[in-house]
Formats: structure tokens, C-alpha cells, sequence
């Protein structure tokens, strides 16, 4: 089959690889319907993540329909067209038994690439370094799915491929981050971020009672997009953030700041150029300036919900936390307790991602896509293959 | 999921003396809790089957019908070693020893403990290699491909994911763009 594989640094191919196949009784195989590119992405292609291989197969926010059935699956049948959150999770460990299932203490094929780096192993992640589990991605014809009666999500009728394709990453991302604000009534909440994760938790804020929305980024058809959803949008490059925000909720601040935005967040001012020299050098992964500046302007008492990918961040403002009594909140997603009410917005019309499918791609462009939604040519929020 | 070293008593009393405190490692322990009752963890460690299988790829495992098991690993420069483990005669006791004639003289014991609230059990792996003097001045972690303490710890994450799912996860073979198109 053909597949989109990374081969180092800003260095995609399509390339012709061996089919899936089912490796154990809880395996599916699905026929990729639709994959897309995802922020997170970019951190391993500029090189910011370690122990990817050359000949990695990428993608892990995808939709198909199920073509080939392992034999201990149960609930899960040929034909099905389903959407697959992004982590490999069992259903049957202690933090899936919480509905932490990107935290599953079973699905990790190579724990022993990730007990050094975060002291114990989270859940593997489709095309997500080895470190994640190594796992083959869904930038493919065809991508294996283990437990897939737990992690195989059955798309009603009415809801379209392109919807339901984002309700495997974006949309469940967007809709935790909302989730850990525990929005009350007359709360206001801001998010650092309009790509597809921002969006999704400016839509999801909304449909869980916030007062408003306050949506920040600099690019004029991302912010929009944002205003399109319901939000209030702010430009970053054009006003002092923090006052705004102030100016916005009556000097309280806002109670929850939403960061996703992640390791390589634009920014201005000295800081931003102390982030960039570190980065650059390699002395840390991550730049933070949305982080830090959604801690500052966040209300005391307020919920701080960290959705962005971080790596390993010094100088990271702990007084910050400390002295205005935040809450912080911070997970990948946890996709599979969220899917089904997300497939019910949709079906109500309450939740619309299909909008964030700017730019389609045929696989065989796969490279081309990432160009453009790496450097946001063309208004680029995703773009969306199709094998 | 916890994993300890702690020196070699044995290479202190022989006067060797290492930089790398991974080198003197010869006793490893790690541990993972397992929401299921002690019987259950028990039962499904004396089934012949499960070992090879938590241990695959690190070491291959064959077990005989006399409670007795074959075990090859990989060693560096083409070199493979072998031995041959039976299980402790004391019917509460979880683990292995090998008999004589190993390449590297071992022990692998099992321990459980109820964990507290209703998560389970405390399951940990202690491992011990006793290498020939020859072999240990190259140091324990140049023994073998892989570290002891990373086997004791994927050896029990294996096991874990077995009790709880019937499975041990893996990804080989599977797709990708290098050995002919399928990582193996």
C-alpha cells in the first residue's frame, strides 16, 4: 500500500509499504477513509521529538471503514464505518477504568523507550515516535486498530466523513480542555489557539454555558473562523493581550485560560526571543510564550487547561500558579470517553468541524499538504487526505 | 512502575570495581500493580506459556513438560547464550533458577502483595545474574542486548497487559518504509 513516511527533518514521502496486519485477536483493519494533519505533527517533523525512525508511517487523526475483523473482536463488524481516537487504549487497566484512557497501562508495545522520560509509560499513539509506542500511523491505505471494541467508534449515518474525522483528535482534544475548565454559569473563557484543538474548545466552551469566548491567535482567517463558532477574537500582534482580556471581563480576568497553542507558540517581546535562542540551541524544546501568558492573565482562582504539547520547559513561572491559586488541568486526549456525546453535538448541529477541512490532498500529495498546513498557506487550518 | 538496582556484593568482595553503576547491577527489581486477585496473578504465572510470551522478544523460552524451561538470549557480537531454569520446589514460591551448566547462572523471583482499596495486586520481579567472572568483567549491562532492569520492567508491563487484556502489545511486524516495507 502507499503511505506517508516520515524519513528526518522536514523530509515526508509517500512510499510503498507492506499492508497491516491483524497481530492480535483484538485487532481490526480499517480501510482509510480520511486522515488529516494535526499541530502536534509539526513537532516531529521540525525534529523537536525524539526516537521517530526513518520509515515511520505518520498520521493519527483518522476515520475508515472496517475490512478485516481479529478473532476475539465482538462488537465491531466488516463494513462499519468508524472514527478511532488517536491513543491505543484497552478498556480494561485502572486509568481506563477512570476515563484517562490516553494514560492505558497496557497498550505501550516499547515501555522501555518511555519509564526514562516520564517515569512511567502512557498509551501508545498511532505514528507517534517510539516513545509513544511506535505504533504505524493512518497517512496510509490501511492502519491496524488493537482493541478495536474499545477504541473503534461506530459514525451515525448523518454525520459526514470530514466531521467525523476530527471527532478522533481535534474535536475530543477541544472538548477535554472545555471539560477541565468545569464551566459554571457566567463564566468567561479564553483560548490561546484558533488552529483545529483551539476551535474545537472555543465551540466546546459554548456548548458546555460560557458567558463568552474570548479566542487569541494573529492569523486573520483562523481568528474568522473563530468569530464564525461564536467567539470574541482577539489578534495578538495587534493589542497588549492581557489588558484586553482585563477590559473584556470587568478586570476579573478570565476563569479559565485554555493554552492550544504548545511548544512552538509564536509571541513578542523579549521573551519570545529567549525562547526562540533556546530552542534553537536545543537547550529546551519549547518556547511557552502562550503558557506563560495565559498564567498571567487568568483570574485568581482560575482553571489553567493545557492542551498544547509540551516537551521539557524551564523557567517555567511556578510562583505564577502558586500565588494566584490556578488550577491547572493538562492531559492528552481522553478521546474515547468523549466520542459518543461528540458524535450526538454533531448530530444536533452543535458541534461543526468539517469547517476546519480548508484543504484536500489526495495521499500521493501528502507532502504538500504538510507544506501548507505547516507554513498556513492559503488560510490552511488542515488539510485532509484522502487514500 | 518502579525499578531499582543496587550493587553487586559479590563483584565488591571479588575487588572489581566499575564507573558505571549500571555495570554492577546484577540484582534489578521492578514492580506493577495488576487489578486482579493474587490467584488470578498466580495462576496465570504458572501457565507454561505465559513467560515466553512476556519475554519475547528480550529472551526465547521454551518450556518442558518437567516444569523446567530452555532459555536462549541474544548476546552482543553474534554471540547467543543459554540456559536451562526450573521453578523453586516450595509451592509458595514464584520464579526460576537455572541449573547447572548456564552461561549466566540466574534467579528470577516473583512476589505478591494485595495492593491497597480494590486495585489488586503488588507484583514484583526480582531478577539475579550471577555471571562467570570472565563475562562480568565486561560488565552485566554489555551481557545482554537488553538492560536487567529494563527486562524486569517490560517483562511485568508484558504480564500486566496479559492479565488485563489477554494481550501483550506489540507492533512488529507492521508497516513502514525500511527492511523491504514491514518492520519486523
Amino acid at each position: 500500500m502507499r503511505a506517508l513516511c516520515w524519513n528526518g527533518v522536514n523530509d515526508l514521502r509517500v512510499e510503498t509499504v507492506a499492508d497491516p496486519e491483524i497481530l492480535n485477536p483484538k485487532d481490526v483493519i480499517l480501510k482509510v477513509g480520511l486522515s488529516t494533519t494535526c499541530g502536534s505533527d509539526l513537532h516531529l517533523i521540525d525534529g523537536l521529538i525524539p526516537t521517530m525512525r526513518e520509515g515511520d508511517v505518520l498520521g493519527h487523526e483518522f476515520m475508515g471503514e472496517v475490512v478485516e475483523v481479529g478473532s476475539e473482536v465482538t462488537k465491531v463488524k466488516r463494513g462499519d464505518r468508524v472514527v478511532v481516537p488517536s491513543f491505543v487504549s484497552c478498556g480494561e487497566c485502572f486509568h481506563c477504568a477512570q476515563e484517562q484512557y490516553s494514560l492505558c497501562d497496557t497498550s505501550h508495545p516499547k515501555p522501555e523507550l518511555a519509564e526514562p522520560i516520564l517515569g512511567y509509560p502512557t498509551a501508545g499513539i498511532y505514528g507517534y515516535s517510539h516513545a509513544f509506542g511506535g505504533y504505524s500511523g493512518a497517512h496510509a491505505e490501511y492502519v491496524r486498530v488493537p482493541f478495536a471494541d474499545v477504541d473503534c467508534f461506530i459514525v451515525p449515518e448523518d454525520v459526514s466523513d470530514e466531521t467525523a474525522l476530527f471527532i478522533s483528535d481535534a474535536a475530543p482534544t477541544g472538548y477535554m480542555g472545555a471539560d477541565f475548565c468545569n464551566i459554571q454559569q457566567g463564566d468567561v473563557i479564553a483560548v490561546w489557539g484558533c488552529g483545529g484543538v483551539g476551535l474545537m474548545a472555543q465551540q466546546s466552551a459554548k456548548i458546555m454555558g460560557a458567558e463568552f469566548v474570548i479566542a487569541i491567535d494573529r492569523y486573520p482567517e483562523r481568528l474568522a473562523m473563530a468569530e464564525a463558532l461564536g467567539a470574541v477574537a482577539i489578534d495578538y500582534t495587534k493589542v497588549d493581550v492581557v489588558e484586553m482580556l482585563k477590559d473584556l471581563t470587568g478586570g476579573r480576568g478570565p476563569d479559565a485560560c485554555i493554552d492550544a497553542v504548545g511548544m512552538e507558540a509564536g509571541g513578542r517581546g523579549i521573551q519570545q526571543a529567549y525562547d526562540r535562542v533556546k530552542q534553537a540551541l536545543y537547550l529546551e524544546t519549547d518556547r511557552g510564550y502562550a503558557l506563560r501568558q495565559a498564567m498571567m492573565a487568568c483570574r485568581k482562582g482560575g482553571t489553567l487547561s493545557v492542551l498544547g504539547v509540551y516537551g521539557l520547559m524551564d523557567k517555567f513561572p511556578m510562583g505564577m500558579i502558586i500565588n494566584k491559586g490556578l488550577t491547572v488541568r493538562a492531559a492528552q486526549q481522553h478521546g474515547q470517553a468523549y466520542v459518543p456525546r461528540l458524535l450526538e453535538h454533531a448530530q444536533r448541529g452543535e458541534l461543526t468541524p468539517a469547517a476546519m477541512a480548508t484543504h484536500h490532498f489526495s495521499l500521493e500529495d501528502g507532502p504538500k499538504g504538510y507544506d501548507m498546513f505547516k507554513h498556513k498557506t492559503d488560510g490552511c487550518v488542515r488539510a485532509v487526505f484522502k487514500p | 512502575m518502579q525499578a531499582q538496582s543496587h550493587h553487586d556484593d559479590l563483584a565488591h568482595q571479588d575487588g572489581l570495581a566499575h564507573d558505571d553503576d549500571q555495570d554492577r547491577a546484577a540484582s534489578v527489581s521492578a514492580a506493577v500493580t495488576i487489578g486482579k486477585s493474587a490467584n488470578e496473578v498466580r495462576s496465570l504465572w504458572l501457565d507454561p506459556a505465559t513467560l515466553p510470551r512476556i519475554m519475547e522478544p528480550m529472551a526465547r523460552i521454551t518450556p518442558r513438560a518437567d516444569h523446567t524451561a530452555d532459555w536462549e538470549m541474544d548476546a552482543p557480537l553474534g554471540r547467543t547464550l543459554h540456559w536451562r531454569t526450573r521453578r523453586p520446589e516450595e509451592t509458595d514460591r514464584l520464579g526460576w533458577t537455572t541449573v547447572d551448566g548456564a552461561d549466566v547462572p540466574n534467579t528470577g523471583t516473583l512476589i505478591l502483595r494485595p495492593a491497597p482499596g480494590d486495585r489488586g495486586t503488588e507484583v514484583t520481579l526480582k531478577l539475579r545474574f550471577d555471571p562467570p567472572g570472565g563475562l562480568l568483567g565486561s560488565g552485566i549491562a554489555r551481557l545482554f542486548h537488553v538492560v536487567p532492569r529494563e527486562m524486569a520492567m517490560k517483562a511485568l508491563y508484558n504480564f500486566r497487559a496479559l492479565a488485563l487484556t489477554g494481550e501483550v502489545p506489540t507492533t512488529e511486524p507492521q508497516p513502514a518504509a525500511r527492511n523491504g516495507g514491514m518492520d519486523k
